[in-house]
């Protein structure tokens, strides 16, 4: 339906890029370390990747040698981290029920416009996994949004098995029947295979098979994600639609190391999940309404202020379109539902990057941790802020003055543009902005006044 | 029920409503169409805004002071464009595709969920239309959002004459050929043609009609075409529902052939068209300036929505207003003018863009829209910047009662 | 209207009745309900000719010697119940589907007098219904009076008109599919009676309606459904009687204020807890309702309805008295004064109690459910052994 966008994709491609041997100082800004105070006029030092200084300004000297980004009445903070994401993919959803075997690596399309957005946005590191429509779905990866490969954005791999209790094709009981069935056989075949083994070494000891032959069979190709599962070396990311779901769900979390990646709708378990170890992953839509079957009154529910209350640690998601796509509205959510703003935030950055087992690399400004900040106009919970500038491991990442996607979106189409049918939309030529903007209509976009393009069917 | 009279007891329909005097003090009050005041004070009574003004307003002797330090304090929202307030099916009746007669107003159900959730966002008054699925669906009221009779709900009737251009009003319809052989459904139009040839001929015959009668012979009463004579003479406005490029343009085209005064509702592609709206000097009814993409019903039209649009519409001086509209992705009204602020038009303006600027268009800034002495005192305390995303309505006034809130 | 009253007449000299005609009968029992406000204990009725003839101690010497004597001994007798509103589920046969606008058609016509499910309401306590157009119709027609009980019922006078804003007069495959087409249906044919531009048979139907003449029965539920037929009522001056209203407690000061009534529907205990309080409610705010919905459940209404807060007399009240005065025949049904039809109930105990069993109905003088004390019972009609519908 929608005009395509030409040199979209192109965007990340153009983003300058400085090799990250060099040292980058971001000065004068505000600093929100999140794991530590607020730095106004702060200075941030990135050597080789890493932040190495971060301090007032006045205690900081500036290497000659160093690139400096000016930040003076901006907000520093470090890049948002995503715990758990099924966008940027091409097909999410096996259609195989059982697939343990599979990775996200060879889904994962770095071209997607969900990625661009997600930099643009100022997300810097996102766990990505199989959708929630599959038994057993596969291995995930930790990606950064940017680069030509996934080789390139891959940040860390094999962060556990993505596991889902959302029925489909048959009731929500089969559907746990099935999950427990394929945990069982995957038990049963470690037990056969240790079995076996014991054997083989029974027998060699006795002296039936040769001293010098070894044991050379292997786990199974296809079932070793699952055997790490069930043998606890590897994480389960488990997909529980509902509250109705949860008791299994919280059975499984027993047997399993497991994260839950909660539905919407899951008001009434939240007492039992004040059992879990792990903070729990939240649906991008955080708010719901509710119908008392009496009175016929809505009730407009809130999952992050729940958990908030329950004490239930969170970590937040991002959706792949609309304005759950943005941080700052998935933060505003939360505010504005009565959650604490720095618990909000958290729930972006230190508590994603613990869960993921990253948290000396990502999630807070601090020394040591990767190079990865974003530059914003202001506050980062306000809709007039804009991401001007992101900083990944030390590099340039995205600058929002050589946008081109934003540049397509904010400019004015000649008067005299014919519109191109809907049918021929590959006929459309491709130039992104020759138009000169009549003054003083689009002099660029003030008052951090520019347009995001949200995905048009971007990773799908 | 005369015989049954005696068996009544006599009821008390609700006892005068004291003249009791509200003020509220200390908050930033963005009175709508006029500066914001930094430390205002509203001064409400029996219902109406009595006096608005800076610190210095007096305070009557024996009001109730309500301190609203650190708060927002702007006019109820006005949604000009809102889907809802009827049961699903009420608002499109497809026993013909051509119903100007119909009003929506006879379908509105005050206990509407949509209702609830508007009015607990800021929303104190409605512009409730027919429905999408017919060419000409009928008649457009305003309302406030809270209260139980449609009569006293009612700010105006009969405010618009809801046009749709587009595939919507076609999208069910068969042509003569399978299926069920009585069903309603066997009709014109089934294409785009056919809905602007719909459009055509209830205009040509209005307006044949009204030459007509000036002469000798009075056409037979018809009550469909009095609506679309009034639209011809200029006394209602139409309401055209047109999203993409071509629907705008033809609903401008259709428009100027008959002479009649049209808003372009919908108006997803009016930054490709920015020229002729401008030319038309039509009023443009942006739904949803969120939504990056046209969802419902009319997704299909091949709309395109841009961020860009409102500011566009700002710089280019068209008047527009902000509403959420058809589209099914739209947050609450609030959020909407958020969106526009976020995409470049001034804050001033994104809110004017609820409230003032929908009264004019609807005829009702006499009653509200603003924050002035004498208006009806429909307005909302937000926790502070209602632009804000973390900004709640802390509580509603509809005729100076504050409505239930929802969170 | 008049034209059916020679077929009430036939029915009155077939020979079943003949006797009930030739002697009188004087009715006994612990506790006569005269109607809600006048009770009489160990009280005497005395029956002549299908009817109340005296009550309690206006019995003369002369009559009570020579009538036969009919003694409860310890039962309740109470009115036969009323039912304001019908269509004992033949709803098919009582909604014109072609058309969503027939005023002027006569349920009376499409009453069978032979249908069996006549022959099982007196069980349930019911000797007079009501049986209307169904709801499918914006303006379905006009309503019958229905004596049931005898093997051939007696089909009566017309009664008001019924038109339905309902959901499902406006769903099916023909115009209008929206309340604000039914709603403009209405309105543009009262208006074009107004103006004297409507004419024919459904005009007349709608003159009397207007005129106060006709009483108008409004199938409505929700909150928009009452408020647009409050508004019919108001704009066009009807005697306003809303079927169904589930929601009437939201137009609850409308009613008040418009003297409108209400016929509810079958109370069930899995219900709102706002619709079981709403007979109490209209009860406190002095709006005429009755109870209505599955005749076989009427009692099972009431019953719930002062569990949840509803008083005995009222409750009892809107199974007779109220539902006569709907009809306007309060002056001869749903009482048991003088001149009234000798229609009763006769219960174990107390109707409203459900542990209070059935005795006995009797329908303008005759025992036609039930058995007469110290006798067989009367044979049971052979519809009743089939069970219920």
């Amino acid at each position: 339906m929608n005009r395509p966008l030409p040199l979209a994709a192109a965007a990340l491609l153009l983003a300058a890029s400085v090799p990250s041997q060099d040292v980058l100082a971001v000065k004068g800004g505000q600093v929100v370390t999140v794991s530590g105070p607020t730095i106004d006029d702060g200075v941030v030092l990135i050597e080789n990747g890493r932040i190495t200084k971060v301090a007032k300004a006045a205690d900081v000297e500036i290497p000659w040698t160093a690139k400096v980004i000016d930040a003076t009445g901006k907000v520093v903070m470090p890049t948002w981290v995503v715990a758990h994401s099924q966008a940027g993919q091409r097909g999410f959803n096996e259609n195989m029920q059982n697939v343990p075997w599979l990775s996200v690596a060879d889904a994962i399309d770095p071209a997607a416009i969900w990625f661009e957005d997600a930099l643009r946005n100022g997300i810097g590191t996102i766990h990505v996994l199989p959708g929630n429509q599959t038994l057993l779905g596969g291995a995930g990866m930790v990606v950064r949004p940017y680069g030509r490969t996934v080789e390139d954005m891959a940040v860390a791999g094999n962060t556990g098995v993505k596991l889902s209790l959302l029925a489909t094709g048959g009731g929500r009981l089969q559907q746990i029947r099935r999950l427990r069935r394929a945990i069982e056989d995957v038990r049963e075949y470690v037990a056969d295979f240790d079995r076996r083994k014991a054997e083989f070494e029974q027998e060699q000891a006795a002296g039936a098979i040769a001293a010098d032959k070894t044991w050379d069979e292997q786990i199974d190709r296809t079932k070793r994600n699952a055997v790490d599962l069930v043998q606890k070396k590897a994480r389960g990311w488990l997909y529980v639609p509902s509250a109705a779901e949860l008791d299994e769900a919280l059975r499984l979390s027993q047997q399993l190391d497991l994260v839950l990646v909660l539905g919407r709708n899951i008001d009434e378990g939240v007492p039992l999940l004040t059992k879990l170890a792990q903070p729990v992953v939240l649906d991008a839509e955080l708010e719901y309404f509710e119908t008392d079957d009496e009175t016929q009154k809505e009730r407009k529910l809130c999952t992050a202020k729940l958990l908030a209350d329950a004490g239930v640690p969170f970590v937040l998601s991002i959706g792949d379109g609309g304005p759950t796509a943005y941080p700052w509205w998935q933060l505003g959510t939360c505010v504005r539902n009565g959650v604490d703003r720095q618990k909000a935030i958290e729930a972006l950055t230190t508590v994603p990057a613990k869960l993921l087992g990253l948290a000396d690399q990502v999630g807070a400004i601090a020394e040591g941790k990767l190079g990865n900040l974003q530059i914003l106009t202001g506050d980062p919970l306000q809709a007039t802020t804009w991401v001007e500038t992101v900083v990944l491991e030390g590099a340039v990442a995205y600058e929002r003055s050589k946008d081109p996607r934003l540049k397509l979106l904010f400019v004015e189409p000649k008067p005299a543009e014919p519109k191109p049918a809907g049918g021929d939309k590959a006929a459309e030529p491709p130039a992104p902005a020759p138009t000169p903007a009549p003054a003083p209509a689009s002099t660029g976009t003030p008052d951090g006044g520019t347009g995001d393009g949200k995905p048009q069917d971007g990773g799908r | 029920m005369s015989r049954l009279a005696s068996v009544l007891v006599p009821f008390a329909l609700g006892t005068a409503l004291a003249a009791q005097t509200t003020v509220f003090t200390g908050a930033r009050i963005l009175p709508g169409g006029a500066p914001p005041i930094a430390d205002g004070v509203l001064v409400v009574t029996g219902g109406r805004i009595a006096a608005v003004g800076d610190a210095a307003t007096p305070v009557p002797d024996g009001a109730a002071i309500v301190d609203c330090r650190g708060r927002t304090i702007t006019p109820g929202l006005i949604d000009a464009s809102f889907r809802g307030g009827a049961a699903a099916g009420d608002l499109n009746e497809q026993g013909d595709e051509v119903t100007p007669h119909l009003r929506a107003l006879d379908s509105l159900d005050p206990d509407d969920p949509a209702l609830a959730r508007a009015r607990a966002a800021g929303v104190t008054a409605v512009h409730l239309m027919p429905g999408t699925r017919n060419v000409i669906g009928g008649l457009g009221c305003v309302v406030k959002t809270a209260g139980t009779d449609p009569a006293a709900m009612l700010v105006k009737a009969d405010v618009s004459l809801r046009i749709v251009m587009g595939s919507e009003p076609s999208a069910e319809n068969r042509a003569i050929r399978g299926g069920r052989v009585d069903s309603i459904y066997y009709r014109r139009p089934t294409t785009r043609m056919g809905v602007v040839w719909e459009t055509r001929r209830a205009f040509h015959e209005a307006k044949q009609a009204l030459e007509l009668s000036l002469g000798a012979t009075p056409a037979p009463p018809d009550r469909g075409r009095e609506v679309l004579q009034r639209v011809l003479r200029g006394d209602l406005t139409a309401y055209t529902t047109a999203r993409s490029e071509q629907d705008i343009r033809t609903a401008l085209r259709i428009a100027a052939e008959f002479g009649y005064r049209t808003v372009i509702d919908e108006a997803q592609d009016a930054w490709v068209v920015a020229d002729e709206l401008l030319a038309a000097q039509v009023t443009v009814l942006l739904g949803a300036p969120s939504a990056a993409q046209v969802q419902g019903s009319a997704g299909r039209d091949g709309a395109d929505p841009r961020y860009a649009t409102a500011k566009l519409l700002a710089d280019r001086g068209i008047p527009f207003v902000i509403t959420t509209g058809t589209n099914t992705a739209a947050l609450e009204l609030v959020r909407e003018a958020m969106f526009a602020a976020r995409n470049g038009v001034a804050p001033a303006q994104a809110i004017d863009a609820v409230t003032i600027a929908p009264a004019r268009l609807l005829g009702i800034a006499d009653r509200t829209g603003s924050l002035a002495a004498g208006k009806d005192a429909d307005f909302v305390v937000w926790s502070h910047d209602p632009l804000d995303p973390a900004a709640v309505a802390e509580s509603v006034h509809i005729d100076g009662k504050p409505v239930p809130a929802s969170r | 209207m008049r034209r059916y009253l020679p077929l009430a007449l036939a029915a009155a000299v077939s020979p079943f009745c003949a006797r009930a005609a030739a002697q009188d009968v004087l009715l006994q029992a612990r506790r006569i309900v005269v109607a809600p406000d006048a009770v009489l204990d160990d009280g005497r009725v005395l029956l002549r000719q299908g009817k109340v003839a005296y009550v309690g101690t206006e019995v003369p010497a002369e009559a009570r010697a020579r009538a036969r004597r009919v003694d409860y001994g310890p039962a309740f007798v109470v009115p036969g119940f009323v039912l304001a509103q019908t269509t004992l589920g033949h709803d098919a046969d009582l909604a014109e589907r072609a058309l969503p606008f027939t005023p002027d058609l006569r349920a009376a016509e499409a009453a069978d007098p032979w249908q069996e499910d006549l022959l099982e309401l007196p069980r349930h306590g019911v000797t007079a219904l009501a049986l209307a157009p169904a709801s499918g119709n914006v303006a379905g027609g006009i309503a019958a009076l229905v004596k049931s009980g005898r093997e051939r019922a007696v089909v009566g006078d017309d009664l008001y008109l019924t038109l339905s804003l309902a959901r499902n007069a406006r769903q099916a495959e023909r115009p209008p599919t929206s309340l604000m087409g039914a709603v403009d249906l209405l309105r543009s044919a009262f208006d074009g009676v107004r103006t004297g531009i409507g004419q024919g048979p459904d005009a007349a139907v709608l003159r009397q309606a207007m005129q106060g003449t006709r009483g108008v029965f409004v199938y409505a539920d929700n909150f928009a459904e009452l408020n647009a037929a409050l508004d019919l009522g108001r704009d066009f001056g009807l005697r306003l009687v809303l079927v169904g209203a589930a929601h009437a407690e939201k137009v609850l000061p409308r009613l008040v204020q418009q003297q409108a009534a209400v016929v509810l529907g079958t109370l069930r205990p899995e219900l709102r807890r706002a619709e079981l309080e709403l007979p109490a409610r209209l009860a406190v705010a002095g709006v005429p309702f009755c109870f209505g919905g599955d005749p076989e459940l009427l009692r099972q209404s009431a019953a719930l309805a002062v569990q949840y807060g509803l008083d005995r007399r009222s409750a009892l009240q809107a199974l007779t008295r109220v539902p006569a005065a709907l009809l306007d025949r309060d002056g001869t049904l749903g009482a048991l004064r003088q001149g009234h039809a000798a229609d009763f109930v006769v219960f174990t105990g107390d109707p409203l109690d459900l542990s209070s069993a059935h005795v006995a109905t009797w329908v303008d003088g005759v025992l036609v459910a039930g058995s007469e004390p110290g006798a067989a019972p009367v044979a049971e009609p052979p519809a009743a052994a089939a069970g219920v519908r």
